[in-house]
């Protein structure tokens, strides 16, 4: 039984091109999501998600449904893309503090506000000061995840951020399921240590 | 169970994964130690906090420019399949072979003809003319290994095609040729 990311590449696959364009309107939030929060770059973020999405479709043609996971290939590419991205950032030593997901003027932070005034009643108690300490939480918490070691950082936000099972973790990272384990709890208690001011 | 051992399974017992004797075994570690309880209220939250943060939506750029960029990508994959490979496109496709193939050809093709050229003579044994001083100052055109071949061997027959002379019958010919030349021409600079 073909899951609907399969079935929609096979149906690409027969020559239905709207079917890849409705895999990347399923999958580009979780995506783009995953991608900015482990780079910790918004901006590039998108163009790392299209190039993820750009090498699938290149190789469309090889995939095979029911053998492979849509969801996992697809982090599997995004993981290596980021990999290279984080190694020639570190090498060139332009970090992009602008661009921080969470900073203080991005755009993210920009749609946080937006969210939270549209979600919020007109005559409900709206506290400012709570949501002032939210976005602090939210900041600090962002800070963390972007200062825990990569092997550590891939996985806890795959699991936490994206819901990733343990099996579709290992398969995305290769590694075995015991090791994959052992370093989401320990990524999980590095950030309960560095978010201890805050909780 | 100690501390340590039991920091090792609050994932597990946060996702309510564990097999009961070791359940048993952090909540009886739990009951008794302050510091973990303490310290796994606060895994427990900060686990919450994480899986709360909002979702990054994609700008509203993303998706057309995305579809443009898989049109591009899709037209060059036409293109491709459908071009033709016969002709002058099979020639060009010969130089799209790696560097190394190419210098393994070369080399092999060098090293063919280096051999085929040195058996026959070419490269190191080729005879040329040669003009020879005599003692007795007099310009003479000499066809050096030939005519040396002749007058000691005596046997033209051994002459390969081309005026070439097998190299088995040649050294001490070359060399007593070399040693005329050598001494015809050798300045005494008033010495001798």
């Amino acid at each position: 039984m073909l899951d609907l990311d399969d079935e929609l590449m096979e149906r690409y696959q027969k020559g239905d091109e709207s079917a890849f364009t409705l895999l990347v309107r399923r999958h580009q939030q979780p995506l783009i999501n995953f991608i900015a929060r482990f780079i910790n770059d918004r901006d590039n973020a998108e163009d790392l998600a299209q190039e993820t999405f750009i090498r699938m479709f290149k190789a469309a043609h090889r995939y095979e449904p029911g053998r492979a996971h849509f969801k996992t290939w697809m982090y599997h590419i995004a993981k290596n893309l980021c990999k290279n991205e984080i190694r020639n950032r570190e090498r060139r030593d332009k970090y992009r503090v602008d661009n921080v997901v969470n900073s203080g003027s991005d755009g993210n932070n920009q749609t946080e506000e937006i969210d939270l005034i549209a979600n919020t009643p007109a005559n409900s108690g709206f506290q400012p000061e709570v949501e002032l300490e939210r976005k602090e939480l939210r900041n600090a918490i962002q800070k963390a995840i972007a200062e825990l070691p990569e092997q550590y950082r891939l996985p806890l936000v795959l699991r936490d951020l994206q819901g990733l099972s343990y099996d579709e973790i290992s398969e995305v990272l290769e590694l075995r399921s015991g090791t994959t384990k052992s370093r989401i709890n320990r990524a999980r208690l590095m950030l309960k240590d560095k978010l201890k001011p805050f909780i | 169970m100690n501390c340590l051992q039991a920091e090792e399974q609050f994932s597990a017992h946060f996702e309510d994964t564990l097999d009961y004797e070791t359940l048993q075994g952090l909540e009886e570690h739990l009951a008794a130690c302050e510091t973990c309880q303490q310290e796994y209220a606060r895994f427990q939250e900060s686990v919450k906090v994480v899986q709360q943060l909002p979702q990054i939506e994609p700008s509203p750029y993303f998706m057309p420019t995305l579809l443009q960029r898989i049109a591009e990508e899709q037209g060059g994959i036409d293109g491709v399949k459908g071009s033709t490979t016969t002709g002058w496109k099979q020639l060009l496709n010969l130089f799209r072979r790696p560097v190394w193939a190419f210098s393994g050809i070369l080399a092999l093709i060098l090293a063919v003809t280096g051999t085929y050229l040195y058996q026959d003579g070419f490269l190191f044994d080729r005879d040329t003319d040669s003009t020879v001083v005599t003692s007795e100052s007099q310009k003479v055109q000499v066809a050096t290994s030939p005519v040396v071949t002749q007058r000691a061997g005596g046997n033209g027959s051994q002459r390969l095609p081309g005026g070439v002379i097998p190299r088995s019958v040649r050294p001490m010919q070359q060399h007593y040729v070399l040693k005329q030349v050598s001494y015809t021409n050798a300045s005494t600079r008033g010495g001798l």
